[in-house]
């Protein structure tokens, strides 16, 4: 699963997900691909998850990109465990995510396989998503 | 030439240019070489309009309020990445003499013969820098990668010259490639433990010390 190799700090705040993404709203490698219409965190889990149900949808025809990494750890305390004593411990990494975020890309398959390869992975996510492709500016519209 | 009208934008503040946006016009503003920098708003549709038929580096004949018009390409825009909306958008007035570097799209035709075999077709590059004059500037570069088999590479310089047009990229730059299929043991990754946690900087030198 997706982790950093190194950190400078076990344990993070937990932080705010307001507003727009601030990069990765284009496509940037592939044709198609995902993007996030609402904050959230997104767990390794998840996106190991979305990962395979794209490359086994796909029979490892084409490439994947994975446009996002989980470099945030996050805390919890055990279960029936009173409150205060210090903060818990990490439980998982995950991805902070804000609206217009590029989840996933994919290139090298046919528009209809790009999109079901990418519902599936949608369905591994905890958000609404939306299919989009690379479009030049005056094209047709790029959603899905 | 394809004709858009535009109107002179005086007042920047925000709450006018998101009115503006809400009368359905897209803020936008005119600069070139010759002249002078101009703020202005026009019909977002109309543009795509043109853009659509004309293609990403079609030159426009700008009417702002009753003086002369300008020509003018689209140089830079802003797009709304949820609502897929034009946000701003920046006019280049050209000179039509003068060469320009304009980006044109890459247009890969055909399948390859590699794709048969499980080959992966891939392209890199999706648009090429190119210096031209503005009545020279193609609409976009054709790429028959039909005969590429797995391995095979297509690269600037395999690209057929103009003389109306000279590409501005480094000669080996690859633009599209059939990669061999990937094996099955790529795909899954190796269990890793879940509680496993990454090193931490500094701590080394803290139990040196």
């Amino acid at each position: 699963m997706l982790m950093p190799k190194r950190v400078k700090y076990r344990k993070q705040h937990r932080g705010r997900m307001k507003g727009q993404a601030k990069g990765g709203k284009t496509i940037a490698f592939g044709e198609y691909g995902l993007q996030a219409l609402e904050p959230t965190w997104i767990t390794a889990r998840q996106i190991e998850a979305a990962r395979i149900a794209m490359t086994r949808s796909m029979k490892r025809g084409g490439k994947v990109w994975v446009k996002i990494f989980p470099n945030k750890p996050y805390t919890a305390k055990p279960l029936e465990v009173r409150m205060g004593s210090g903060k818990g411990a990490p439980e998982a990494w995950v991805a902070v995510v804000k609206p217009g975020k590029i989840l996933f890309e994919i290139a090298g398959v046919d528009e209809e396989v790009a999109r079901e390869a990418l519902r599936l992975a949608s369905h591994k996510l905890p958000i609404r998503t939306k299919f989009v492709k690379r479009e030049e500016i005056g094209g047709e519209s790029n959603e899905g | 030439m394809a004709t858009l009208k535009a109107v002179k934008r005086e007042d920047h503040r925000l709450s006018v240019t998101n009115k503006i946006r809400k009368d359905g016009l897209i803020p936008g503003v005119v600069y070139g070489k010759k002249t002078e920098n101009q703020s202005i708003a026009i019909d977002g549709l109309e543009l795509l309009k043109i853009l659509r038929e004309e293609g990403r580096n079609a030159i426009i004949s700008l009417q702002i309020g009753e003086d002369k018009p300008l020509e003018v390409m689209l140089h830079d825009h802003q797009m709304d990445a949820i609502r897929n909306e034009l946000v701003h958008v920046d006019l280049f007035a050209v000179d039509m003499d003068e060469e320009i570097d304009v980006e044109v799209a890459i247009v890969i035709d055909g399948e390859p013969v590699g794709s048969k075999d499980g080959g992966i077709l891939q392209q890199p590059v999706f648009e090429l820098a190119v210096r031209a004059k503005p009545n020279n500037i193609p609409d976009e570069i054709k790429i028959d990668v039909s005969s590429l088999q797995i391995g095979d590479v297509i690269t600037v310089a395999d690209l057929e010259t103009s003389t109306d047009y000279t590409i501005f990229e480094d000669e080996d730059t690859t633009i599209a490639t059939v990669l061999p299929p990937e094996s099955e043991e790529e795909e899954e990754t190796e269990a890793v433990d879940a509680s496993a946690e990454p090193e931490l900087i500094g701590a080394e030198d803290k139990e040196e010390e």
